[in-house]
């Protein structure tokens, strides 16, 4: 079985066992990084690098758990964004990162968000390494 | 544009043309008059049809994923072009600070793309979506071209909602303000 079958299959155990949907850390799995990077490089590449300082059409997001809103050095960010006031913590990453303009109305950030809670959690522990 | 919203307005628009020439001449509304676009912009959506049509020649699984972001760019476009993009034509006057009744038609574009935004941002969201697939399609294939096309696109979206956008709107804004209400 591999291994994402396997991580599926402790997922639909932990629900049917009424066990809270952990998808952000302390969960019944462990989000894996390396899964998250290939959901950054299909999803995120196309805007956003990981270098240190390094914006592009998006903000780098080297750094981005911990970070507010608006506020990568040197990237110009919407109104919307400036006014948000989150700071990236996993919860509001994965929110986010689910329906981006539902929690940041106005931002001009065009995704649509990545449904799966599986791959965010991933996505957000490979963001935690970024640092 | 959604293929579903695109096929309500083309029946729509075949109606009401049938409907005028059932009435005849006299009643007949005039039909809606295609408007210039700015000249860079024009250039710029050949250059990136050009583009796309090459990329749609090549085999799997750049090929087929261009050809879908090549539908969605005609839709995206035809948009733009009915809509979004003429009233830009009047930035250059209104920069030389005219500004004259003849430029009323504007109006009801930026009032439609004030209106339609969030159907605007949701076209280039669906639009990055398909990017995003053909960027990896083309990282998969190694094809230099493909990847540099999807991620120019990306920057080009970017560039509709951080600047072409706005810009409408502050037209439409400006119109209102300076012509008084039409009789």
């Amino acid at each position: 079985m591999s291994h994402h079958r396997i991580r599926a299959l402790v997922r639909l155990l932990a629900i049917a066992g009424g066990i809270a949907a952990p998808a952000l850390g302390g969960g019944a799995w462990a989000a894996d990084p390396a899964d998250g990077q290939a959901v950054y490089k299909s999803q995120c590449s196309i805007c956003h690098t990981v270098a240190p300082g390094r914006n592009s059409i998006g903000p780098t997001l080297f750094g981005v758990v911990g970070r507010k809103t608006g506020s990568a050095p040197g990237f110009h960010y919407s109104p919307a964004n400036i006014r948000a006031n989150i700071t990236w913590e996993p919860a509001t990453l994965d929110k986010y990162i689910e329906t981006p303009r539902a929690v940041v109305p106005g931002t001009i950030m065009t995704y649509s968000g990545v449904k799966d809670a599986t791959k965010r959690a991933d996505l957000i522990a490979y963001l935690e390494t970024l640092r | 544009m959604r293929p579903g919203a695109a096929s309500i307005t083309t029946i729509a628009f075949l109606l009401a043309l049938g409907t005028a020439s059932l009435l005849g001449p006299a009643s007949a509304q005039p039909a809606p008059q295609a408007r210039d676009i700015p000249q860079s912009l024009m250039v710029e959506h050949q250059e990136t049809l050009a583009r796309l049509a090459k990329l749609v020649e090549r085999p799997p699984p750049v090929g087929p994923q261009a050809r879908k972001v090549l539908e969605l760019y005609k839709q995206h476009t035809a948009r733009e072009q009915a809509f979004i993009l003429p009233p830009l034509t009047l930035l250059l006057p209104m920069s030389e600070g005219k500004v004259t009744p003849d430029m009323r038609w504007a109006i009801p574009m930026t009032d439609r793309v004030r209106a339609e935004q969030e159907q605007i941002y949701v076209e280039h969201a669906t639009m990055i979506d398909e990017l995003n697939l053909l960027l990896e399609a083309a990282r998969t294939a190694n094809d230099a071209d493909g990847i540099d096309f999807a991620q120019t696109a990306a920057a080009d979206s970017l560039n509709d909602l951080e600047l072409l956008v706005p810009m409408v709107l502050v037209i439409g804004d400006y119109l209102h303000a300076r012509l008084p209400p039409a009789q």
